[in-house]
């Protein structure tokens, strides 16, 4: 019975000490790819998080993948697979870019994007008075003809500088917003002169502050203002 | 000398094996049913549609829509609807989590009624042509039912019409997309095969005649809707290019006048079922008595055969069940679709009320019907809905909503024990914020609900009332649709109407459009309808765009003793989008890694 017992331990310690003896000999996926999505307008696009991404399509592949754009409009993923990819800038508020650019992915790979934006956030200004915060700003359209239906403006509020859609405090945000529903074409001057108003923020606190158009295309995109912060005081 | 005998016993067993065995290795096998024994009767062929049917994509009781139709025998969470996320309800789903659906894909189960197709014509003899003929139209509609679940969901799909040889080559194999419009034509088609030969009558839970032309109705309202209205909201890429989503809007007033008249084939064959005077009780009737003139098509369960459903147990509270729990309530912004609740006087300030029922008082009967209301009773207890007890109350009721929760003189509970001097804070019924087995908008869903079977006997998997995939309420709202869509308004008041008449609703004088389908929502809340019309009219996008939805909270002000009621949103406070791209759900992954024909996919896919 001993005998079988140390036979079958010799067997086990056999096999442990043969096996997995072979390491994964492949090598990670180390290709990168980064950039700027570029504004025609001068300067990177501002965009926020689940609107502008990179969508790769590996050629020979069926299955796209994306890189979200970061909210200064740069972009960049270090873990890719060196290869030929069609590559497209889409679900911003700009106008679509239908031709895929085609680049051969590898280390270090560096492109950048020129995108026309739908529509410029100008001479934003953020003013505070007592808790109420007054924000004004100009809307334009490089290219006014065909523009989709603007349909709101709305301040972004978050305590931290990583604010936009689906970053931003309700109460402050969402629940401030405008509602237009016109077409860029039918606003009149004054109407392209905007002004929104945060009431009742909290004393003490440091808020980030943006403000975004939201337009009615595919994605119900919006164009965004740079991010400014606002002490509250005490 | 025994080894002898050993040797004689092998040598005969062998000799004997051998002459008795191998003789034919071609015969058939006995484990499969062959096509002649499934072709030879009637009844071999009601066999092999039983599968069918049961994999039929009917969104019944059981469908999830993130997951799928369910044919198992626990599939009890019933609360995962359509509804809870599209406004109707508010639900389990922590948003709007069903946009992308499944991944249906059910090409296996349209191979076995394309087999079915090819293989009665050869049967002629032994089935006979009248037979033939009949079942042969029953697969049609069949084969329909499946594209039109494909055609909602993707737009073109490949239209495949016969069994594939698994060893043809493979460039056959993957077969291309058909184009939408082509789908919705093909739909059309094996629907007027459908018509044109079946039977005008049928076994409850198969198809006659008229469900193949209510369905048709169904369809071509769809597919008439995606060339109006797609062709106006939709999200570029290219597959629309190329036609796979899209129909060309030209082509809307065809379908329209297609849906028009497959609804117009069923006048005078099916009616609106108003067999009692009571038009509350008759309005939920309707739902669960067999043999009304209005159902055209149902689904049957069978507690016998593991197939029941859940609705009774997961519809309402623990309170009033054996087992299990509520967990999706309608809100109040549907309620409202019948008109503002009187619940605040002319200053704002909120109505009181003796008792939570009076609350009920003129309302219509299809509403109450539809919803259980605070004060409503089942099973000989009483929906007592109560979110707290204000000691006392002032000011209006807008105010008082808008304030923050730690501000509000209210006195609210955790739990159905709490007392505020000698009174329950809050209800057994809910609302409560402590999870979500008790309302958290202060309604309970009551259509479908058997109210006749005793609080025992509410358990999981022991509900057995049919699902009504096709009634004829529907198919007058598709014709007052359509007849509204080609300007035929006359015809939309008097469809619209009879379904007024019957729900205990004051008559319209005039109709437009928007009365229509506020009718059809209202008509057909909690049947997974309305999911797919915020669809195809395109205005999900614009109705679930950061929604939020609101529930109506009752509340017991001590010193007065009295009810008032609150419109506050509804207790978690939920948010729903529909993005743009869920108008159409992305072809599986896994089937374009099998047939690379599928792309391009939908857009933004």
């Amino acid at each position: 019975m001993k005998k079988l017992i140390s036979r079958i331990l010799v067997g086990v310690a056999i096999l442990a000490s043969s096996a997995c003896t072979k390491t994964d000999n492949y090598n990670g996926p180390n290709a990168s790819f980064q950039g700027n999505i570029v504004s025609s307008e001068g300067g990177n696009l501002p965009t926020s998080g689940g609107s502008t991404t990179i969508k790769l399509q590996q050629i020979g592949w069926t299955t796209p993948q994306t890189i979200p754009s970061k909210f200064d409009g740069t972009f960049e993923d270090t873990k890719l697979f060196k290869s030929g990819y069609k590559v497209v800038p889409t679900g911003g508020a700009f106008w679509p870019v239908y031709d895929t650019v085609t680049v051969n992915i590898d280390k270090g790979t560096k492109h950048d994007f020129v995108v026309t934006p739908y529509i410029v956030i100008k001479n934003f200004t953020a003013t505070l008075t007592g808790t109420t915060l007054t924000l004004k700003f100009n809307i334009e359209a490089p290219v006014a003809a065909g523009l989709p239906t603007i349909k709101d403006a709305q301040p972004y509020v978050n305590t931290t500088k990583l604010v936009g859609t689906g970053a931003s405090i309700r109460d402050f945000s969402d629940l401030n917003a405008k509602v237009i529903n016109k077409e860029f074409t039918d606003l009149s001057a004054a109407d392209k002169a905007m002004t929104l108003t945060v009431p009742n923020l909290i004393p003490g606190r440091t808020f980030f502050v943006r403000v975004g158009v939201r337009l009615s295309d595919s994605f119900n995109s919006s164009n965004f203002s740079e991010i400014v912060q606002v002490d509250v005081p005490k | 000398m025994k080894s002898i005998h050993k040797l004689i016993i092998a040598i005969s067993i062998s000799v004997g094996g051998s002459l008795t065995s191998c003789q034919k290795l071609d015969i058939p096998p006995t484990n499969i049913v062959t096509p002649d024994v499934i072709y030879s009767s009637e009844a071999g062929v009601k066999s092999f549609l039983a599968t069918i049917y049961q994999n039929l994509p009917i969104e019944d009781f059981k469908y999830r829509p993130d997951q799928g139709f369910k044919t198992g025998g626990n599939d009890w969470e019933n609360f995962y609807n359509s509804a809870s996320v599209n406004g109707e309800e508010v639900g389990p789903f922590g948003g709007m989590d069903i946009g992308g659906g499944f991944g249906y894909w059910p090409y296996g189960d349209i191979r076995n009624v394309n087999t079915l197709i090819a293989e009665l014509p050869k049967h002629v003899a032994k089935l006979s042509q009248p037979t033939v003929n009949a079942l042969l139209g029953e697969a049609h509609f069949l084969r329909a039912y499946y594209y039109f679940s494909m055609a909602k969901r993707y737009g073109g799909v490949p239209i495949i019409t016969v069994p594939q040889d698994p060893a043809a080559a493979l460039s056959t194999l993957q077969v291309h997309r058909d184009k939408e419009q082509a789908t919705w034509d093909f739909i059309g088609t094996e629907l007027d095969l459908g018509y044109q030969m079946m039977p005008e009558t049928s076994d409850a839970g198969r198809a006659n005649r008229y469900a193949a032309a209510a369905l048709k109705s169904r369809a071509m309202l769809y597919a008439a809707c995606v060339a109006r209205y797609g062709s106006v909201n939709f999200v570029d890429g290219p597959a629309r290019a190329q036609g796979l989503v899209g129909i060309p809007a030209d082509k809307a007033t065809a379908y329209f006048q297609a849906a028009y008249d497959a609804a117009k084939l069923l006048e005078g064959h099916y009616s609106l079922y108003s067999a009692n005077s009571d038009k509350v009780q008759n309005y939920v009737d309707l739902f669960l008595k067999s043999g009304s003139p209005e159902n055209i098509f149902i689904k049957q369960y069978s507690i016998a055969n593991h197939t029941a459903h859940s609705w009774d147990a997961t519809m309402s509270p623990r309170y009033m069940t054996a087992n299990a729990l509520s967990r999706s309530y309608p809100t109040l912004d549907f309620v409202q679709l019948w008109g503002a609740l009187q619940v605040t006087n002319d200053d704002g300030t909120p109505k009181r009320f003796d008792n939570r029922a009076q609350l009920m008082q003129g309302l219509e009967p299809r509403l109450l019907a539809t919803v259980y209301f605070p004060g409503a009773t089942l099973r000989g207890l009483t929906f007592d809905m109560q979110r707290g007890i204000y000691p006392s109350f002032s000011g209006t009721a807008v105010a008082e909503a808008a304030k923050q929760a730690n501000s509000r003189s209210y006195i609210l509970a955790g739990d159905v024990k709490t007392l505020f001097q000698g009174k329950q804070v809050i209800g057994f019924t809910g609302p409560w914020t402590g999870g979500d087995e008790l309302t958290r908008t202060g309604f309970y869903v009551r259509k479908y609900v058997d109210y006749n079977k005793p609080q025992s006997a509410v358990d999981l998997n022991r509900s057995e009332q049919p699902w009504i995939d096709l009634r004829y309420g529907e198919i007058l709202l598709n014709r007052a649709e359509a007849a509204m869509e080609l300007g035929n308004s006359g015809d939309a008041l008097t469809s619209v109407n009879q379904i007024r008449s019957r729900a205990g609703a004051t008559p319209y004088a005039s109709i437009d459009l928007n009365k229509v389908r506020n009718e059809r929502r209202m008509e057909l809340a909690f049947e997974n309808q309305y999911y797919w019309d915020l669809k195809r009219w395109r205005t999900a996008d614009v109705v679930l765009d950061r929604a939020h939805f609101k529930g109506l909270m009752p509340y017991y002000v001590f010193n007065e003793n009295k009810y008032i009621f609150l419109a506050e949103p509804e207790l978690f406070n939920r948010e729903y989008t529909f993005q743009k791209q869920f108008y159409y759900e992305g072809i599986p992954g896994g089937e374009i890694g099998k047939n690379p024909n599928l792309l391009p996919n939908n857009p933004n896919y």
